[in-house]
């Protein structure tokens, strides 16, 4: 059974319909005109216990609405959701306790005071056993290396610091579910590294279902097997990463050193770009293979080094939000 | 769940807010310091105005003085407004963060406000100290004191409704400016914090003594200075009760309906 479900989610905004100007702004005080916008539209999707899956669009797309919608803060406007069991707006409180939030954008942690009353707090909150409470913090502040401030003020850490003291806030009461909201948001490539490892760790001995939210593909490459795509509201793409590359990655750029700056023809690939001496060339694996392009390019130029780049989740992904999705055809798979 | 583990996040929560409060070390000192002085100045003007022959009917001098510097010990506690977090919360869209938890929001936001009450409370011990260094003030009989504590704990919840109605205005226009101008006004005025309503005259002062404002300093405040007989207190407190179970059904109604149209800004 799924852990997480929603069927034919959808969620519509009204707004007062602003009229421009100030003589429109008096009117808007006064006219009680509604404008509907519809941020999520149909999302079916389905999780199983367990699964780590990016949840990934552009600006506006709807995820942080589905998000809400899943904490059951937000009320859909029709469709349904369950999660663990439950209806999350309805049962706003005990749902809650199933869940975990991380939002890289809006802390969670008391300002003021030292990090670790925060903790203390949020122990209460959630009636997590002494011997469970001590457990577990030994293991995050291990894990995340939160020892040297674990007594200091919360405004006084570092991003850095912060974020690794939301993300044990969001787990010190076990939860089954975890929403991570563009968790590496601002981060320094160290200490990204540090909170992936994390979440990998979390979601593989802890077997915690995840949904990652971010706009930075690197954080999904290197966690999730499944990305969930959508744009504008609407489901894109539900499936996994690989297959994904597969049917989108039959271009590859084969990336050529020569010995002098000069123009460069081959047939068989275009040339994408060409900075001095450095040729980027475009080509489609099916058409010709890596290996006979070299032989082509090395024929007729003095190359110093050459070198194959794959496509990366994120131009494919951009390719999608630009041209939409392709479903393949049915051979193809 | 036990009843200990119902009320641990909410004690957590006013522990937590008292040990904020406290990490301003300097507003503490200041705040005291300010106090002192308003005490003082309290004392020149009344003393000068009762020169001057505006004394209301049945207000002595001393009783007056008593009174201006007991409403003004009473603001530090009553001005605290841990509600006030409502409109800051919506505005900056922190609220959401709080509903994911499984909490009960109005009683953490009762929860918070009362843990700096405490601390705020525990600030006029020597506000008072130093006050009685400078003015005389009269300390009723133990009956009338027990009184002016339970009529100042009820005006201290009827005080609560209010600001956390007036905040959880923000829930429908994210702004409470004006409201807050407008009800801070008249509760100033009304309340009796600045001046006895038996300032009032004639109708007026019966209105304004029958207006929800007066539950919170002027019934306590008149027990204190005596203004109030014994046989009038029962009435007193069931006015304040009255207007306690009113503010606070609509509190509740209007919490309702709030959290089910959180429309959180932005995201």
């Amino acid at each position: 059974m799924p852990i997480i479900e929603t069927r034919n989610l959808r969620k519509v905004f009204r707004a007062v319909k602003r009229k421009p100007g100030p003589l429109g702004a008096l009117q808007t005080l006064f006219s009680r005109e509604y404008e509907d916008r519809v941020a999520v539209e149909g999302i079916n999707m389905s999780l199983e216990a367990g699964e780590l899956v990016g949840y990934i669009g552009p600006n506006g797309a709807g995820k942080s609405t589905t998000i809400k919608m899943l904490t059951g803060i937000l009320v859909p406007t029709a469709g349904e959701i369950v999660v663990a069991g439950l209806v999350p707006y309805r049962e706003r409180k005990r749902n809650a306790r199933n869940i975990g939030v991380v939002f890289g954008q809006r802390s969670q942690l008391y300002w003021d005071l030292p990090l670790i009353e925060s903790f203390e707090l949020l122990r209460a909150i959630y009636s997590v056993p002494r011997d469970r409470y001590k457990a577990n913090m030994a293991h995050f502040t291990e894990l995340l290396e939160m020892g040297e401030f674990l007594n200091t003020p919360v405004r006084q850490l570092s991003l850095g610091q912060r974020m690794r003291g939301d993300f044990a806030a969001a787990m010190l009461h076990d939860p089954e579910i975890i929403y991570l909201d563009e968790p590496t948001i601002g981060l320094d490539v160290v200490a990204k590294e540090a909170i992936r490892t994390f979440v990998a760790r979390i979601n593989a001995e802890r077997g915690t279902t995840i949904i990652l939210t971010t706009h930075d593909l690197a954080d999904v490459e290197r966690l999730c097997r499944r990305i969930v795509l959508i744009d504008e509201g609407r489901l894109v793409y539900d499936g996994e990463i690989e297959r994904l590359k597969e049917q989108y990655g039959t271009h590859r750029t084969l990336v050529v050193e020569l010995s002098e700056a000069r123009d460069v023809a081959v047939d068989g690939a275009e040339v994408e770009s060409r900075t001095a001496n450095i040729v980027r060339l475009r080509f489609d694996r099916r058409t010709i293979s890596a290996d006979q392009l070299i032989r082509r390019v090395t024929e007729r130029y003095s190359v110093t080094d050459v070198s194959i780049e794959e496509p990366e989740l994120e131009s494919i992904i951009r390719r999608i939000y630009l041209e939409g999705y392709a479903a393949p055809p049915a051979h193809a798979t | 769940m036990t009843l200990t583990q119902l009320s641990e996040p909410y004690l957590e929560f006013a522990k937590k807010a008292f040990s904020r409060e406290a990490t301003y070390r300097v507003e503490v000192f200041t705040s005291i310091g300010s106090l002192v002085l308003r005490v003082y100045l309290l004392r020149s003007l009344w003393t000068a105005l009762y020169s001057q022959n505006v004394a209301p009917r049945g207000i002595p001098l001393h009783s007056m003085i008593t009174y201006a510097t007991v409403a003004l010990l009473m603001s530090l506690v009553l001005e605290v407004d841990g509600t006030r977090a409502i409109r800051d919360k919506i505005r900056e869209g922190s609220i959401a963060t709080d509903l994911m938890k499984p909490i009960n929001l109005p009683l953490y936001f009762f929860s918070d406000g009362f843990g700096q009450t405490i601390f705020h409370a525990l600030t006029i011990f020597p506000s008072l100290l130093f006050s009685l260094l400078l003015v005389h003030i009269d300390v009723p009989a133990a009956a009338a004191l027990g009184a002016f504590a339970l009529a100042f704990a009820l005006g201290y919840l009827v005080n609560f409704f209010l600001n956390f109605l007036m905040n959880a205005v923000a829930f429908w226009t994210l702004e409470t400016f004006a409201v807050q101008l407008m009800v801070r006004w008249a509760s100033d005025l009304l309340s009796g914090q600045i001046l006895p309503l038996a300032f009032f005259p004639g109708f007026l002062g019966r209105v304004v003594n029958d207006l929800p404002f007066a539950a919170i300093y002027s019934t306590p405040l008149r027990i204190y200075i005596g203004d109030l007989p014994p046989s009038a207190w029962a009435g007193a407190f069931m006015s304040q009760l009255l207007w306690l179970a009113l503010f606070g059904g609509l509190s509740y109604v209007v919490w309702r309906s709030a959290a089910r149209r959180v429309v959180v800004q932005g995201g």
